[in-house]
Parts: structure tokens; sequence; C-alpha cells
């Protein structure tokens, strides 16, 4: 395996695993958001 | 074309159905225009990531990274995108925080403050100009085409037109939230898509064999001017409308600051993958497994469609429509808060109330929108087009927006105006006298011009009308400095 191929993995892990917390995190604080317009 | 299996269709309408939903959800929910432009300033930093990378791209995965990875391999990750970074840590680091310290709503805003009315009308206008969504709608265009067989202006208006009506009636909440969703398909789908596309061409190892050295040269065979070029486009993240919005929208800098830092990362894996993804088009097509007429700014979409398996590929396309969408409302409502906030509420109704803002916002979008069909439908040379708009905005408004911030004294109305006035009215004479007199050259995909035996190409100009903008400055700031003595 080159190191192209190594640091091409590495990419698709930072970006498939980043994506996913980043939409948890958001999932979160979107919950409270939309709550805050209901009560409006 | 490739033929798509139902799973597809029904994944690629379930995405355009939810994105109408979203919109029409927040339709009646703005308590005022501050509410409708920048989500009344509580985003946090999870969703400034979303809405800062999946805004950001669009533009450059169809017609920069991708174009540049298929003809010249890797450079387009080491010239063209590494750049950006260092600018967007300079915007974290340095920028953001400056533009925290007043309630700025918009761009021009800022050069109102510091210079007055008359610098904010350009401003506004090169902003407006910036942020048609030509290049959107065009790349709808292209998708539809290239995944779904249709003609290209229906793309444009039907899938356009989605992303047309939850901005009208959303406002920043849609394009905020629409954006996190289509921020989490696109970044999956093109992590998903690495290990097929390696598939359908026998492996990495086929790439290294197959195509030339200097793909893999982290120079290329570009020249240096032109990596030069290249990279100081990323120049433009200082002076970007939408990205100010998001700085503006955000409930702090701290939260501004983390999200950019973070988003480095991300935008760093998302443009190595396409770049490679890129890479591997052209494998494809050495191997005779793509045809060889595959346009460069397709080679993209054409591999993977290619590669991935039905199901998948309906969540590549919805992926690739979150890029382009999630582009277009940030831009269309950028473009309407300008004609509304920027322009009609200081020149023509100063105490107009928020209710009719909104509505004059909506029928700013509305305009932007308009424009952009016309243009992406006008224009053949979308990169040509792409230089054309950036440098617009970079000449205009970089110099008086960087000094203003930083140098207290510099904040003169004339200095203001000539500078950006100089800027815009240079680059707009510059383009034509360029496009009229060069002559189009389809390898380097642009306008070339001979000055003084050298080749000139329309990507330099603003090489020329930024320092313009900067003499117009300073002879601004002496001028004002004669009236006070």
């Amino acid at each position: 395996m080159s190191y192209w191929e190594i640091f091409t993995w590495l990419t698709v892990i930072i970006l498939g695993l980043g994506s996913i917390m980043v939409f948890l995190l958001f999932v979160r604080d979107i919950k409270i958001i939309l709550k805050k317009f209901r009560e409006d | 074309m490739y033929s798509l299996a139902i799973i597809d269709y029904i994944i690629v309408i379930g995405y355009l159905s939810g994105m109408i939903g979203v919109g029409v959800w927040f339709a009646k929910k703005h308590t005022d225009f501050e509410d409708f432009f920048l989500a009344g300033r509580s985003l946090t930093t999870p969703i400034l990531i979303t809405t800062l990378i999946s805004t950001y791209y669009g533009i450059d995965v169809l017609f920069g990274d991708t174009q540049l990875a298929f003809t010249d391999g890797v450079v387009a990750w080491f010239g063209y995108a590494r750049p950006t970074y260092a600018f967007f840590l300079i915007a974290a680091l340095l920028l953001a925080k400056r533009l925290r310290e007043k309630d700025f709503k918009s761009l021009p805003d800022i050069l109102y403050l510091y210079y007055g009315n008359k610098a904010r009308y350009v401003g506004a206008l090169t902003s407006f100009i910036y942020s048609l969504p030509a290049l959107s709608l065009y790349g709808f265009g292209m998708l539809a085409e290239v995944a779904l067989g249709w003609e290209p202006i229906f793309g444009m208006l039907i899938l356009g037109g989605i992303a047309l009506v939850y901005t009208l009636t959303g406002g920043f909440w849609a394009v905020a939230l629409t954006d996190s969703i289509q921020f989490v398909m696109m970044c999956l789908v093109i992590a998903i898509a690495f290990p097929f596309a390696m598939n359908f061409i026998g492996g990495f190892d086929s790439m290294i064999e197959l195509l030339p050295e200097s793909y893999f040269d982290t120079l290329g065979d570009l020249n240096i001017f032109l990596i030069i070029i290249y990279a100081s486009t990323g120049l433009s993240i200082l002076v970007e409308p939408t990205f100010y919005q998001r700085i503006f929208a955000a409930k702090s800098y701290k939260n501004v600051r983390n999200a950019l830092i973070i988003g480095i990362f991300i935008w760093g894996s998302y443009d190595w993958i396409i770049t490679i993804l890129a890479m591997s088009a052209k494998t494809a097509v050495l191997q005779g497994l793509l045809p060889t007429d595959v346009a460069p700014d397709a080679a993209l979409l054409t591999v993977v469609i290619a590669a991935l398996p039905a199901g998948i590929v309906g969540l590549f396309i919805a992926g690739v429509l979150s890029t382009e969408m999630s582009t277009l409302d940030s831009y269309c409502l950028v473009a309407g808060g300008n004609v509304s906030y920027d322009i009609y509420k200081p020149a023509f109704k100063p105490d107009v109330s928020d209710k009719e803002l909104i509505k004059i916002t909506r029928y700013g979008v509305l305009l932007s929108w308009i424009l952009g069909f016309g243009m992406a439908t006008a224009f053949k040379q979308m990169l040509g087009l792409w230089v054309f708009l950036s440098s617009i905005l970079i000449s205009s408004t970089l110099v008086p927006i960087l000094l203003g911030l930083y140098i207290k004294k510099f904040r003169k109305p004339l200095a203001g105006f000539i500078s950006s006035g100089s800027g815009l009215f240079s680059t707009i004479i510059l383009n034509i006298y360029i496009m009229a007199k060069g002559t189009f050259d389809p390898l380097e995909e642009t306008y070339i011009v001979q000055w003084f035996g050298i080749d000139f190409l329309q990507e330099f100009v603003m090489y020329i009308t930024v320092p313009i903008s900067l003499i117009g400055f300073i002879i601004g700031l002496l001028i004002e400095r004669r009236i006070e003595k």
C-alpha cells in the first residue's frame, strides 16, 4: 500500500466519522432550537 | 447516461420533498428580519460547521478541484485547495473576531459603518453580482444531463426551482437546517464512493501504474504563476458574503473559531477524496472503462455513477444535489439581503418595517435566481464567468474592508468609495478588454491576451485591479486629509 493510498484512507475515515459526529451534535442542538420555535 | 433504479428515484424524490418540507415548516415562523436573515444570531458550532462546509462546496467541487485533478493530478489539492485552508485559519484566528465586534448584518454593512453609504452601495452591487447563482444552476443542468438524462435547462428549472422555493419560504433557518442535512449526505457519499471507485478501476495501484508521473507531483505540470493564481483565489474567503453571513449568524466568536478549525480537517479530507476520484476517472478513461470524450468537469460524476451500485447511486445523486443546493440557497439569500437591507432600506425607505424588509428580501432572492438562470443559459465558459465574478468582489471590497477593520484612522468615506469604485470599474473594463481582444485557449479554458510578449490570462486580472483599488484608497485618504487641513 503506497503512502498516497494510506493518506486517502485516512481522509476517508476523517470525512466519514467526522461528518457523522458533527451531524449527531447538530441533531442535539437543533432539537433545542426547534423546541423553542414550537413554544413561540 | 446511467439508467437509475427505482430505489435511486425514491431516494432522490424523498430528499427533494424533505427540502421543500423544511422551507414550508419555517415559512411563518420568522419574528423579524434578523431572524429571517441571520437565524436570530443563534447558530452553534455544529450548525456552523455544517452550513459553512456545505455552502462553500458546490462550485469548487464541480468546476475547480475535480477538473484540475482530472487533467493534472494531485496538484489540484496541493496547489488549489490546500492554500484555501490557510485563509480559513486566518479568518478563524484574526478576521472573525473583528467581524463579531459590531452587530453587522452583511458585508456592505461594514463598508457603511467605516465609509458611509456610497461605499456601501458599491459593496452591495458587487456582493449581489457575485452571489448570482449562475454556476450552481449550470451545475444542476450538468448533473441532470449526466445523471438523469434530462435537458440541462430542465435540470436548472426543476432542481434549482426547489432550492428557490425553500429559500424563499424558510429564510436562513431553512437554509441552515437544509445545509446540515446536505452536509452529512455530501460527506458520506464521497467517503462511500472511494472504495467503489477503486474497485471499479482495479485498485489504487492501477492509478499509480497508468497515470503519468506528473499526476503525483505536488506541483504538477502547471506553471508556477498559474499555481499562485489558483492559490490566491482563496483570498475570496476574506470577503466572502455567505461566509460573513455565517460569522454574523453565530452565537459567539468562539463558535465561529471552533467551527472553522474543525471544518478545515473535513474540508481537507473532502477535497483530497474528490481529487483522487477525479484521478480515478482519468484512469478509467485510459483503461477504456469510460469514454475518451468525458468532459473534465463531469469526470467525478461520471466515474462515481459508473462505479456505485443501485441505491447508493440515488444517495450519491442526492448528495451532489445537496452540494449544489446548499450553495445556491445561501447565495440567493445573500443577494436578496443586498437588495433589501443594503440598497432598498438606506436608499428608499430607512424606516421600513421588518415585515416589508422580509418581503423585499424574497423579491431579491427571486431576482437573483432569474438573473443567475439567464447567465447560466447565456454563458458558455463557466470557469471564466466564475473568475470574473470573484475578481469583481475581491477587487472592490478586499482593500477597503481589511484596512477599515484593522486601521481606525483609515476609515475615511472618500478612501472607501474611491477604492471600491476603482476596483469594480477596472475589473469590468479589463475583463471586457481581455474577452474582446484576447483569444480563448481551450487547454487553459480561459481568455489570453498578449502584453509585452507575455501571455496575460483572464485569471491575472485581480493582480492589476487589487493594486488599483489600493491606489484608489490612498488617493482618497490624501484628498480627505487635504480637505481636513
